[in-house]
């Protein structure tokens, strides 16, 4: 085959796994519609894609507003328009991968906050449960139904040198950016017209639609209409754009905690036409939040009185109140003893090797190490407060050492993996950057199930291993071969 | 439907309607300006749509340019065509699952022109009529997609009552600042220019024409404005649609809201309705005008009331 001119440029890094570039320089196979469709666009074309995706993102509104002297300014996540692409080999594996995962997650949640077998059977220690913040007491034997917890989950996965795909972090609380799953795709159909059938790009459309139906069964009122309600913390919120794509795209209500109102245990919200009982609630506010009686009480988010009328059953909340306990950076080293605990099978996906720094043995080979280390909070999100062993001066390591010293339970490392690296298509040409995955698996009564797709998220700056929105991140379309 | 879904459908389209009531006046205004051998007077306009008063307000004199700028894009003032369109965002935002996706981008490429930077200086030094044209096409594409893709529904029902009351006083104000301002001086009254001006920041010249044969008279002008049936932007005309609007939200979980709401529309409507050019001159227009504005002022104080109560 004869290759294009922005693949002879192409320069990928050593030592990465490159999601294009494959052996003896050539283009791998799945890949090879989409570089042979762009070597037909002059430069000119791609910036002209470029600018039409941008346009498209504004007038959509799926901006976020950054604050600047007292004016807000919009800005777009940035979009990078040469689409991720997963074989169906590859999805095959993840997809079962994640489900076994997930099922492991959902019964420890169910256990820790019942009988605790393992908790008693020594399995995962008692210390590292009662310590982490979102382990909520408050959730200790309270049923939720079908014993669903994690309805909703972003398991974050990464490819190392050789391609093989570790879990980096359990996203099980509530997770976001799968509006933009939806909507990259949506672009993506507008930038490369035909390109997508041709290449046999399986949909991601039913997303919504299949969120809705878990929704639709659980809840408590066997009715034959219930009242189901997205609840966002309002239109301030980063992710408020996600919020109003979902309720309009299952056509149901969007509420704001001011528009609930709990009496009798029964959770209601208030309408023209006066009360109206709610019976499924999709939070997207944080446990902490939730109900100004039980947690947070300077909570202006939540419905107070909300906990009473869960713990009676008269309302179901999705992602159950308490997941958090399980994504937890330090619970997260114990998930492939779970995977083996509760279903006697090996686990599927790898995890990243994880060193509790609270285990002072462990925190000694690390901090000798610490140039091959990545030291992350166990509660922390959003890439802030990382240290990149590789990437640090020796100032902020030291400064860094003091912080764990202080509260090392805080505190896990890992080696520092490689990110697999896509193509990005930037100033006329195609460039290596490091990027992750996250597919969204929806957990309902009929089971687990993963729409093929999901958010891939890049490190626009070079050498940047940090995918995160907030750190300079984008995202690109990512699509699974049929 | 939400309480604050209604009201966020009712401000957001109470705000849209302002605009184009605003944007229209000032292009009408300025056209006038260029054609004014003696001294124009941007007072009425400034009155009606941002109050006098203010040290801001006051600031900007007589100077045509200063107020354009001050009235499309101040940042200090609360009800410029930025402000108000960010607001008018900031309700579809909230609501944006309600309107159709359609509306929501149209209003949405409406914030992103409005706060073009290019407009101060446009305005300023260059045509701006071609820059309230602009904006103008703006909420006309509003209106045109709203009236496709939005469903009949309760939404929209807030929607009408919502546009119909801020047209219907801002028509009272209309009235009342140019009849008003020029009450003590009677020669205005007669100046067929001063008229013609006044029927073309509402759109009603055409209709005006086609209508009275005899040429520009107040009571006229008057008649139209206040009790034309066909003229949209009449007074009588905006109350009769609230009223229209208002009857489909009838529901039997709420009659005795709706009921309170439907006496008080249905006693405005009957007043206005039972009015005639001789009446309202015997009761004297500086006391019917404020009559009028206090009963609209008091549907919106309801609606809040009994509809958007927020507690």
């Amino acid at each position: 085959m004869q290759e294009s001119a922005y693949f002879d440029k192409y320069n990928p890094i050593d030592g990465v796994w490159d999601e294009m570039y494959g052996k003896n320089a050539r283009v791998r196979d799945h890949y090879r519609k989409v570089i042979e469709y762009i070597s037909g666009e002059s430069a000119d074309d791609l910036n002209k894609k470029e600018e039409l995706a941008r346009r498209l993102f504004m007038t959509q509104g799926i901006t976020f507003t950054v604050y600047n002297s007292g004016e807000g300014i919009e800005k777009i996540f940035p979009f990078d328009i040469i689409p991720r692409i997963i074989t169906g080999d590859e999805w095959a594996f993840v997809e079962k991968g994640i489900k076994q995962r997930l099922t492991a997650l959902n019964l420890f949640i169910k256990d820790v906050y019942n009988n605790q077998f393992i908790i008693n059977d020594g399995v995962v220690p008692i210390d590292i449960i009662y310590s982490c913040p979102h382990f909520l007491r408050e959730m200790y034997q309270l049923q939720v139904p079908h014993d669903i917890y994690v309805h909703i989950s972003g398991i974050d996965l990464i490819r190392d040198h050789d391609g093989t795909f570790y879990v980096l972090e359990d996203n099980l609380r509530t997770p976001s950016g799968v509006s933009y799953m939806l909507e990259n795709r949506e672009i993506t159909k507008r930038l490369f017209p035909d390109l997508l059938p041709q290449c046999g790009v399986r949909s991601v459309t039913e997303y919504p639609n299949i969120l809705y139906k878990n929704l639709l069964a659980l809840s408590p009122r066997q009715i034959h209409n219930p009242t189901i309600v997205l609840l966002t913390p309002g239109i301030y919120n980063s992710a408020y754009f996600e919020h109003s794509t979902l309720a309009r795209l299952m056509g149901v209500e969007l509420v704001e905690g001011r528009d609930l109102v709990v009496n009798n245990h029964k959770v209601y919200m208030k309408t023209t036409i006066g009360l109206q009982q709610v019976d499924v609630i999709y939070r997207r506010v944080d446990d902490e939040y939730l109900d100004p009686l039980v947690f947070n009480p300077g909570s202006m988010l939540g419905v107070a009185g909300i906990m009473g009328a869960y713990r009676k059953g008269n309302v179901a909340i999705v992602n159950a109140v308490g997941t958090g306990v399980a994504d937890d950076k330090a619970v997260y080293a114990y998930v492939p003893d779970m995977i083996k605990y509760y279903l006697n099978e090996e686990p599927i996906l790898k995890n990243v090797p994880t060193h509790q720094l609270g285990n002072p043995d462990e925190r000694e080979v690390v901090f000798k190490n610490i140039n091959n280390m990545v030291i992350k909070k166990t509660n922390g999100s959003g890439g802030y407060g990382m240290l990149m062993g590789h990437a640090a001066s020796e100032q902020e390591i030291d400064e860094y050492k003091l912080e764990v010293l202080k509260d090392p339970r805080n505190f896990i490392a890992q080696p520092t993996i490689s990110l697999s690296s896509a193509p990005c298509y930037m100033q006329g040409e195609l460039t290596p950057r490091r990027v992750d995955l996250r597919p969204y698996a929806l957990f309902g009564p009929d089971g687990i199930e993963i729409v093929p797709g999901g958010l891939t998220r890049v490190a626009l700056k070079q050498g940047s291993l940090v995918v995160n929105s907030s750190q300079g991140g984008g995202s690109k379309d990512t699509w699974v071969l049929a | 439907m939400l309480s604050r879904v209604a009201a966020s459908f009712y401000w957001l389209s109470r705000y849209i309607e302002r605009s184009d009531g605003m944007l229209r006046m000032l292009k009408i205004n300025y056209a006038s300006s260029q054609d004014t051998v003696q001294e124009f007077t941007w007072e009425p306009v400034v009155r009606i749509f941002a109050g006098s008063g203010s040290a801001e307000v006051s600031k900007l004199g007589n100077n045509g340019r200063e107020v354009m700028k001050f009235m499309v894009t101040g940042k200090e003032n609360p009800n410029s065509i930025l402000n108000i369109i960010t607001l008018a965002r900031e309700n579809a935002r909230g609501v944006q699952e309600h309107i159709s996706k359609d509306l929501w981008q149209c209003l949405n490429e409406y914030y992103h022109k409005v706060k073009d930077p290019r407009w101060d200086r446009a305005l300023m030094r260059e045509d701006p009529i071609s820059v309230l044209d602009e904006l103008i096409k703006q909420v006309m594409l509003y209106y045109g997609t709203l009236e496709i893709t939005m469903e009949r529904g309760e939404g929209r029902s807030f929607m009408n009552v919502g546009k119909y009351l801020e047209r219907a006083i801002q028509s009272v104000d209309i009235l009342d600042a140019k009849f008003g301002s020029a009450s003590g001086n009677k020669e205005l009254l007669t100046d067929t220019s001063y008229l013609k001006h006044l029927l073309l920041s509402l759109g009603g010249y055409e209709l005006y024409l086609k209508t009275y044969r005899e040429g520009f008279e107040a009571a006229n002008v008057l008649e139209q404005v206040v009790l034309n049936n066909d003229f949209p932007r009449s007074v009588i005309y905006s109350v009769v649609h609230i009223q229209r609007y208002f009857d489909r939200l009838k529901n039997d979980s709420n009659l005795e809201d709706f009921r309170e709401l439907s006496f008080q529309i249905g006693r405005l409507e009957s007043r206005i309705r039972y009015s005639s050019v001789t009446s309202i001159e015997e009761e004297g227009l500086q006391r019917f005008l404020p009559h009028v504005r206090t009963e609209l002022y008091g549907i919106g104080n309801s609606l809040n009331e009994h509809y958007f109560a927020n507690s």
